[in-house]
């Protein structure tokens, strides 16, 4: 079976898919995509909602903050604890901001406006719960499978392009924390799941049905690190253009009324 | 190992193997057919009960489904379920590997540290090695042997709230079949799938005040989640409320400040039964047998001024009695009434079968904030016994033979005037812990004074509802560690802690006579129960501001406590 982007590169597809869109930086938002989980993905998350060692970059100040601001930041680090990254040098530093800009819903040419959901919600919900099998492994406001990450709050602040890009090239970036594993243990015992957790000293491993493996280091004899996550990579060719912006849209706007339903009240 | 592949042959190699994974995932995910977690949640009601042995011994580790004879285990083991380990309350762990003897080889196993608010306040629960803790409104699933995270699930603090919620404190969460249950804080409930992490809903529990907010950990009981409020100091009217495991829809709700035409109503002149506080910050207890809730309630509001809230201001300052299917109040018993000294009673109800006076009784036994331990028959709230703990005490000249104190008649005015204990409480919401081997209820407590004053102020929103305010008298504030013996009704003995600082750490015990507790000096300690005499401890570098747990993985056990901002687990060698 052909893998999807090697069929056709991500641009084209997009804009095919999107009609007249203009990416006139899609090149610079890959690699930025690229740099971004190279260098920040650690600390800030994959999605730069933040991670265990650095906070949201999706706040309103990081949105506020001027490219002059982060490009000072990212260059030098700050005295809360992160690390300059000056020897990354200025082209990856503009790409990764570009990048963050699209992660915040701020790029140029992104909007979160109703006239830029490219398809029809309902039509989206059907497919996600129906023939595309999105809920046999993601969750979406409650209804759905926990192997991969929740959606209910995905597509807030995203825009149409990059929702369908995770759709059509789901490991462009690959989530280090989503990335399928083969474990072999010191007792023969071989295991295939998605990685959680892994350092030089233990790997933590989830497997289909919800467990854990928990393995130190010296009860493992080998791992393969597969260079995919679990998500189907043929989305392409199973959906069409049409249904693919349905649920593209269906992810947006359902986001964008939880967000309205989950932070009402006091 | 191999990191992204650019080689072409390379990939074909690498994929087939990942392909036909991935192929064999999706085909079982498909079996499944995924319903919402906490559907599934509901299959361990159907399993028969067997609360008295040690359930679940075939789950495997890292596999994490709660039944209900894992919520009824009467001792926590390896598994830690429940904020308090257990419905009694009495934070007692039957492992046994860690002893007196070898106690002083404990080490260090690692610490977590989730980089979001400073004092954790989190009893971290686990289950088959997967250990849950909550960081303000942010939960992580770790792997409790590395402390290494498995999921995150994040969820944004709340802007705009006042007192005890401004600072997003969290106790912890509540875990049923496959589902956890936290609360956030501005008081919405969460449901998420304890695999992932992913939220199944959010409910808002607590509208129409925005002085409402939520830390305390749920308590989950049969198929329903018990959650109370913070602000008792801010005005709002303190309620328990049951929510449907399942679906999240509302069972029932308790308000603790009568309304128009309740009994009790007539401390609450025109809309302040609205604002009179009775909060409900901490978790309660719960006997399945006698099918009954037990649960404090928080101070009066305003908490100073009692002019304007005469009588005995039910049902702040309370232990209630609950009907857990239904919320129906079965009895309660009111340890301080007509507050005026920020006397919450949200210290945990610990349930204890023992012998009083020659008679097994159905106890609940607690230390109280001002200054008085109790014991209450549970089976119809009947006082038994109390006993002065706090060694300065002015407030009350004793308590009488119904349970009632006697007042001193002091009150707080504009001048001031001088009350032991403080604000703060000769205890507070860390844990105490009971011990069924040898009858010793374990405890904090805290001697200090402070100067009450009180001016009528009215209830604004967006402000704390004090009516005034209490400073803690210079040169007082000393910290013990004291262990009560139920046997003879007086205390085995009473350590002062050393140290600099205020210390909020609770305290538990184990199996093998151990108590574990962090000190006034940002150590966490071990020490033997029989004495008191510490056999270790460890620098954590913070203030505990937590109460501590203990869990097993493979039979290996450990020691966990939030500290400071970090989370830390100890262990043999």
């Amino acid at each position: 079976m052909l893998r999807w982007r090697s069929a056709f590169p991500t641009t084209l597809c997009s804009t095919l898919i999107l009609g007249a869109c203009p990416l006139p930086s899609t090149a610079q938002s890959n690699q930025g995509a690229q740099r971004f989980v190279e260098y920040c993905a650690a600390c800030h998350g994959a999605d730069a909602r933040g991670g265990d060692k650095g906070p949201s970059l999706l706040s309103p100040v990081s949105v506020a903050a001027s490219d002059d601001d982060l490009i000072r930041v990212i260059h030098d680090g700050t005295s809360q604890g992160m690390p300059p990254f000056a020897q990354i040098g200025n082209t990856n530093i503009a790409a990764v901001i570009h990048y963050l800009r699209v992660l915040q819903g701020t790029a140029a040419g992104s909007t979160g406006s109703e006239s830029s959901i490219p398809g029809n919600p309902a039509a989206g919900q059907d497919l996600f719960f129906g023939k595309a099998r999105c809920f046999t492994c993601h969750m979406m406001q409650g209804q759905g499978g926990f192997i991969a990450g929740g959606l209910t709050n995905y597509g807030r602040n995203r825009t149409p392009q990059a929702v369908l890009h995770a759709i059509l090239s789901p490991d462009d970036p690959l989530i280090h924390s989503s990335r399928v594993v083969n474990v072999t243990t010191s007792a023969g015992q071989r295991i295939t799941g998605v990685l959680r957790n892994e350092d030089a000293f233990g790997i933590d491993v989830q497997t289909e049905d919800g467990r854990f493996h928990m393995l130190p280091m010296s009860d493992v004899s080998d791992i393969q690190h597969t260079d995919h996550s679990l998500m189907p990579s043929d989305y392409a060719t199973r959906l069409t253009s049409k249904q693919l912006n349905d649920i593209v849209s269906f992810l947006i706007v359902s986001a964008r009324d939880s967000n309205k339903s989950t932070r009402q009240g006091n | 190992m191999t990191g992204k592949l650019s080689g072409v042959s390379n990939q074909r190699v690498q994929h087939r193997p990942a392909q036909s994974a991935r192929e064999h995932l999706l085909f079982s995910c498909l079996l499944a057919l995924l319903l919402p977690a906490c559907v599934h949640a509901q299959t361990g009601t159907t399993k028969p009960v067997e609360p008295h042995g040690p359930s679940h011994q075939d789950q495997k580790l890292g596999e994490i489904q709660v039944q209900q004879t894992d919520l009824l285990q009467k001792t926590p083991a390896a598994n830690w379920v429940s904020y308090n380990g257990d419905y009694s309350g009495k934070r007692f762990s039957s492992l046994r590997e860690i002893t007196p003897e070898n106690a002083s080889h404990v080490t260090a196993q690692w610490v977590f540290h989730p980089h979001t608010v400073s004092p954790l306040e989190v009893t971290p629960l686990v289950v088959a090695g997967v250990m849950f803790v909550t960081s303000a409104n942010d939960a992580y699933a770790l792997d409790a042997r590395t402390g290494k995270v498995l999921w995150h699930h994040t969820y944004p603090i709340s802007s705009g709230l006042v007192d005890d919620a401004a600072q997003h404190h969290n106790r912890g969460v509540g875990i049923l079949g496959t589902s956890i249950y936290m609360e956030t804080d501005n008081a919405h409930l969460l449901c998420l799938d304890a695999r992932s992490g992913s939220l199944i809903w959010d409910v808002p529990y607590a509208n129409g005040n925005r002085n409402y907010g939520a830390t305390s950990a749920p308590l989950v009981v049969k198929d329903e989640i018990l959650v109370g409020t913070s602000g008792g100091d801010d005005g709002v009217r303190g309620f328990l409320a049951a929510f449907d495991a399942k679906t999240g829809k509302e069972k029932w709700r308790f308000w603790t400040i009568p309304g128009p035409g309740e009994r009790g109503h007539e401390s609450w002149p025109s809309d302040l039964y609205l604002h009179g506080g009775g909060t409900t910050w901490m978790p309660g207890t719960y006997d399945p047998e006698l099918n009954t809730l037990y649960w404090g309630t928080g101070n009066p509001a305003p908490d100073y001024d009692g002019s304007v809230r005469p009588g005995d201001d039910l049902y702040t300052s309370c232990l209630l009695a609950l009907d857990p299917d239904t919320g129906r109040l079965k009895w309660y018993f009111q340890f301080s009434p007509h507050d005026l000294y920020d006397y919450d009673a949200v210290q945990t109800p610990v349930v204890v079968d023992a012998n009083f006076k020659g008679i097994e009784h159905k106890m609940i036994v607690t230390a109280n904030r001002n200054g008085f331990l109790y014991i209450l028959d549970r089976t119809n709230g009947r006082f038994l016994f109390a006993k002065q703990f706090a060694i300065e005490q002015n407030w009350a000249k004793g308590i009488d033979p119904n349970g009632r104190p006697i007042s001193a008649g002091l009150t707080p005015d504009e001048n001031g005037v001088s009350v032991c204990p403080a604000n703060g409480g000769a205890t507070n919401w860390y844990s105490s812990s009971f011990d069924p081997l040898t009858h010793r209820f374990y405890f904090r407590s805290y001697e200090a004074c402070a100067v009450f004053r009180a001016k009528t102020e009215s209830f604004e929103e967006g402000h704390a509802f004090y009516s005034t305010g209490a400073e803690v008298v210079p040169q007082t504030g000393h910290s013990y560690i004291n262990a009560f013996d139920l046997d003879n009704l007086d205390f085995s003995w009473r350590d002062p802690l050393i140290g600099s600082y205020k210390g909020w750490g609770g305290v538990m015990s184990t199996e093998t006579g151990l108590i574990a507790y962090g000190d006034d000096a940002l150590n966490f300690v071990i020490a033997d129960g029989r004495t008191g005499k510490p056999l270790w401890h460890f620098n954590v570098g913070q203030l505990v501001h937590a109460s501590p747990m203990s869990y097993a993985i493979d039979g290996k056990q450990y020691f966990a406590i939030a500290a400071g901002s970090d989370v830390f687990s100890f262990a043999l060698p």
